[in-house]
């Protein structure tokens, strides 16, 4: 059973992917989208259902997918080197080389080829990632259908670029599953190359000089983490003498351990794009919206801290954990910081994905089963809220033409619909009773007794509260029109934007279920007792049900009276008496008599919070405590 | 279960006439401080009925919805503070009122009212931090973020945490808007912006938000109380003396920039917890 279920999971979109590329044509491409997204679909709740498994492929085939695999690796730094020449980067060159020549050397003369397959493993751990790669993933394929076509309407390329886009995506989503069901390390990294290669074809997708300027930047900090990544894993082969993940696991927490776990740690780091690695996920912004909405926030961005939860009981307890929870904790803060100064939409959830990456890292860090609930269920939520938030954006830049958050400015007028859903999508980022600030809400509490990182993590809540609400502010802030009417959008469009806007609000009100079925089982000792819908410890509590019944109620409420506002009951807004008195609101006499127009702006701070002013002291700062952290594992 | 029910009537009855009280006798001891006679006691639940009793007059309806979720925020925060909950839990709650107080004010693009929803969200950023870090101590002392730890604790968190405490009347004076912090809105006469973020309501709608004052005034004094939990009489010298002291340095100082307040309030108030979070662990 487990395999037809793997096979779903990672092999059904690899081969749809390349049907999506071999076949031209778009109803067969959106034929095949819709299959795989459904086939994805019921193959991760099967897995889900299926429980915790160890799967073994039988005698020949496990050698054989081990000696593929390996060759695949090969075959993939070959891509990378190639790809590097071309562009003449020397830098990617050099790192490819320290990948592929350790590599050789540990798959030539340190593995064991005679062991038995390590197999897949599949714990609540892994398949929580396959369920968000497998929904959210395949939500954001859907979308992107309708929306690849516009983006090509737009750019008007000689010959559509959509299989080749298509194929990247769908194979993304079977290496995603594989990195997160994979029980050997070798394979762990095939995958970990493949979603580095993935990432790097689709921010170039546009072909634009600075695509490809910021694709080469994304390789190059990505196939560094792959160098540590591939000297973590020749460490652990020598110290445990496997590759198999879940006995390395077992043989912790052990002192030699420490600096192989350390590198993967850097490696989590450059994947999930920390500081002082930030700046190759913002110029992934460049690529299409789908793309950032499912590599660059969503899922591949969580493959990192995917790894580092993964070993994170081998460094229980260690000053490395210790400055793992800092290091976390500063990213958490200086990026939401530069998120503050930003204005384009699109930097701003980067930065804030960035942000919340580091809360989980962080809680990784502080390492006790209430901030590894915290970690988990972070990684649940923030998935579904930002791949919510990009499609929105999304949408609305192919709407009004801009991403800059002062064009949105009135959105509720003009496109009511879109507007009300990114507000939707703002306030499950931000508000109780929702799951990412319930996440956010444990997290403070389990690192208390860290202070250096609770205060950082206070601060960074704070200027979060100021991102969020100034944008959900903006959004909404328009004069009383009669009879709004929603704009039109196409099925494939609305359908997972609902969809994902639905899931943000409803699974916040199962989270109290989420905890004691799949994140419970992960822990040494239950945190929190669930009853009555309220997660309750003697440290603290959390009654999610009741306050969520509530808060809705009143929203409920709040809804039903801002409902009988009517036509007479509105009246131009202040204007020290000098309205111009025209049929339109927002204009004012000025001087000379003249008809003038009132411009409203938010505070950015840039002069506190501008990128070009915070970068340089946050990379030094980075990099500083990134030494300390890895010294601790010495 | 009785006692939780008559706690939430209280929490949702006494609450708002707590908080009105407490605004009357604001009024008027700031008017003997300014030589004036001042209006009777009861003159804020004259001013809110008179409020409801206006036609209602809007931008738009959003306005009305977020009034609303302002009030139910407040109220509920207040429930959770009387059913002794967890500290971090209310202020989150508290935070649903204070961001839709931001976006109605941003509802229209009124640029006196969105002035003072940007000062309101720099007021926001002050105080936030530093509540976190008063819970955060407050848990380091009673090993809980529950009230119900607190009032448990053998001695007044005041003995442990005195500047704590400060960095507590620090967050209070910003969420009441007194001088030198009342740059989103004022009580005072001599507000540059207008009203701030209240400019554009009116009427019922102004009523709503002046009930949830209210309702927040009541919470952030009842944090402060929490400080001398160990005795009533010790609650109450202490809520009242602090209430005066608000009133004093209201009167007393002039409105700054809210660059000022964020570095001051930060950086003070940063330091304060510091120097108080060593104190606890050489003890």
């Amino acid at each position: 059973m487990p395999s037809l279920l793997l096979f779903m999971c990672i092999g059904v979109p690899l081969i749809a992917g390349v049907v999506c590329f071999s076949v031209r044509m778009a109803f067969v491409r959106t034929f095949t989208v819709l299959v795989t997204g459904a086939v994805l679909t019921a193959g991760a709740l099967m897995l889900l259902g299926h429980g915790t498994f160890h799967y073994t492929p039988p005698a020949p085939w496990g050698g054989l997918i081990n000696a593929a695999v390996s060759l695949a690796d090969f075959a993939l730094l070959g891509i990378m080197f190639q790809i590097a020449r071309r562009h003449r980067h020397k830098l990617i060159m050099v790192l490819v080389a320290l990948q592929a020549l350790p590599l050789m050397f540990f798959e030539l003369f340190l593995i064991d080829h005679k062991a038995p397959a390590a197999g897949f493993y599949g714990d609540n751990l892994s398949l929580i990632i396959t369920l968000i790669v497998s929904i959210v993933g395949s939500l954001i394929c859907v979308f992107a259908l309708p929306y690849m076509q516009r983006h090509e309407d737009h750019q008007k390329p000689a010959h559509s670029r959509q299989p080749r886009f298509f194929f990247l995506l769908l194979a993304f989503l079977g290496a995603m599953n594989g990195l997160a069901l994979s029980n050997d390390i070798v394979w762990l990294y095939f995958f970990f190359e493949v979603t580095t290669l993935c990432s790097f074809l689709l921010i170039g997708h546009d072909g634009t000089e600075l695509a490809v300027q910021n694709a080469l930047r994304a390789l190059w900090m990505n196939a560094l983490g792959g160098v540590a990544f591939v000297a973590g894993m020749i460490g652990v082969h020598q110290i445990t003498g496997t590759t198999d993940i879940q006995q390395i696991v077992a043989a912790g927490p052990a002192a030699a351990l420490l600096v192989p776990m350390a590198l993967f740690c850097l490696a989590g780091f450059t994947k999930s794009a920390q500081v002082p690695f930030q700046s190759w996920l913002l110029g992934a912004m460049v690529a299409p919206t789908p793309v950032s909405a499912l590599l660059h926030s969503s899922t591949m961005v969580k493959a990192g801290v995917y790894v580092i939860f993964r070993f994170a009981p081998v460094f229980a307890g260690t000053f490395f954990s210790q400055g793992l929870a800092i290091v976390g904790a500063f990213t958490f803060l200086v990026t939401i910081a530069l998120a503050l100064g930003q204005r384009n939409a699109k930097k701003i959830l980067a930065y804030s994905t960035i942000s919340n990456l580091g809360l989980i890292i962080a809680c990784a860090g502080i390492n006790t089963p209430t901030a590894l609930t915290a970690g988990i269920l972070l990684i649940i939520f923030h998935a579904v809220s930002k791949a919510l938030l990009f499609l929105c954006v999304g949408t609305i830049e192919q709407e009004i033409g801009s991403r800059d958050i002062e064009d949105m400015r009135g959105l509720f007028a003009i496109k009511p619909r879109i507007a009300v859903i990114t507000v939707i999508g703002i306030m499950t980022m931000l508000l109780p009773p929702f799951g990412v600030l319930i996440s956010k809400w444990m997290a403070i509490e389990a690192a208390s007794n860290n202070l250096p990182a609770v205060g950082m993590i206070a601060m960074g809540s704070a200027l979060g509260f100021v991102v969020w609400g100034r944008w959900a502010g903006i959004l909404m802030s328009a004069s009383y029109k009669k009879g709004l009417t929603p704009e039109p959008m196409s099925a494939f469009t609305i359908g997972p934007l609902n969809v994902l806007a639905g899931g943000a609000v409803l699974f916040s009100l199962v989270l109290p279920w989420i905890y004691s079925l799949l994140v419970r089982p992960m822990l040494a000792f239950a945190p929190y007792q669930v009853s009555f819908g309220s997660l309750d410890s003697p440290i603290g509590g959390f009654t999610v049900i009741p306050i969520f019944i509530i808060l809705a109620l009143g929203f409920v409420a709040a809804l039903k009276q801002a409902q009988k506002t009517r036509a007479r009951h509105v009246a131009p807004m202040y204007m020290s008496g000098l309205h111009s008195g025209g049929p339109d609101d927002e204009t004012f006499r000025g001087p000379m008599n003249r008809i003038v127009r009132i411009e409203t702006g938010n505070y950015y701070l840039t002069r506190l919070f501008g990128e070009e002013r915070l970068t340089f002291w946050v990379n030094n700062v980075a990099v500083a405590l990134l030494v300390l952290m890895m010294g601790g594992a010495l | 279960m009785i006692k939780d029910t008559l706690l939430i009537l209280f929490a949702l009855g006494g609450a708002p006439l707590l908080g009105g009280l407490i605004a009357g006798i604001d009024r008027r001891i700031t008017a003997r401080l300014q030589a004036r006679f001042g209006p009777p006691i009861l003159q804020p639940f004259y001013d809110v009925a008179k409020l409801f009793g206006k036609q209602m007059i809007v931008p738009n309806a959003w306005q009305v919805f977020c009034a609303y979720v302002y009030l139910v925020g407040a109220v509920l925060s207040v429930v959770l503070f009387f059913l002794q909950s967890d500290l971090l839990l209310i202020f989150f709650v508290q935070a649903v009122g204070a961001v839709f107080l931001v976006l109605g004010g941003m509802a229209v693009p009124s640029p006196y009212a969105q002035v003072g929803a940007q000062r309101e969200l720099i007021q926001v950023l002050t105080y936030e931090p530093l509540l976190i870090l008063v819970f955060v101590t407050i848990y380091s002392v009673t090993g809980s973020f529950k009230i119900s730890a607190v009032y448990g604790h053998a001695t007044p968190l005041l003995k442990e945490l005195p500047l704590i405490f400060l960095v507590l009347t620090y967050a209070l004076t910003i969420k009441l808007r007194k001088s030198p912090f009342d740059f989103s809105t004022s009580h005072h006469g001599h507000q540059e912006i207008v009203k701030g973020v209240l400019t554009e309501h009116s009427g019922p709608i102004l009523g709503l938000i002046e009930i949830g004052h209210w309702y927040e005034t009541v919470l952030i004094l009842g944090l402060c109380a929490l400080f001398w939990a160990t005795s009533a009489a010790g609650m109450l010298l202490l809520v009242g003396i602090t209430y005066f002291a608000e009133l004093i340095v209201d009167n007393a100082m002039a409105r700054m920039t809210w660059r000022w307040m964020l570095g001051y309030v930060w950086s003070v108030g940063l330091a304060m917890s510091i120097i108080n979070i060593i104190w606890l662990y050489t003890k």
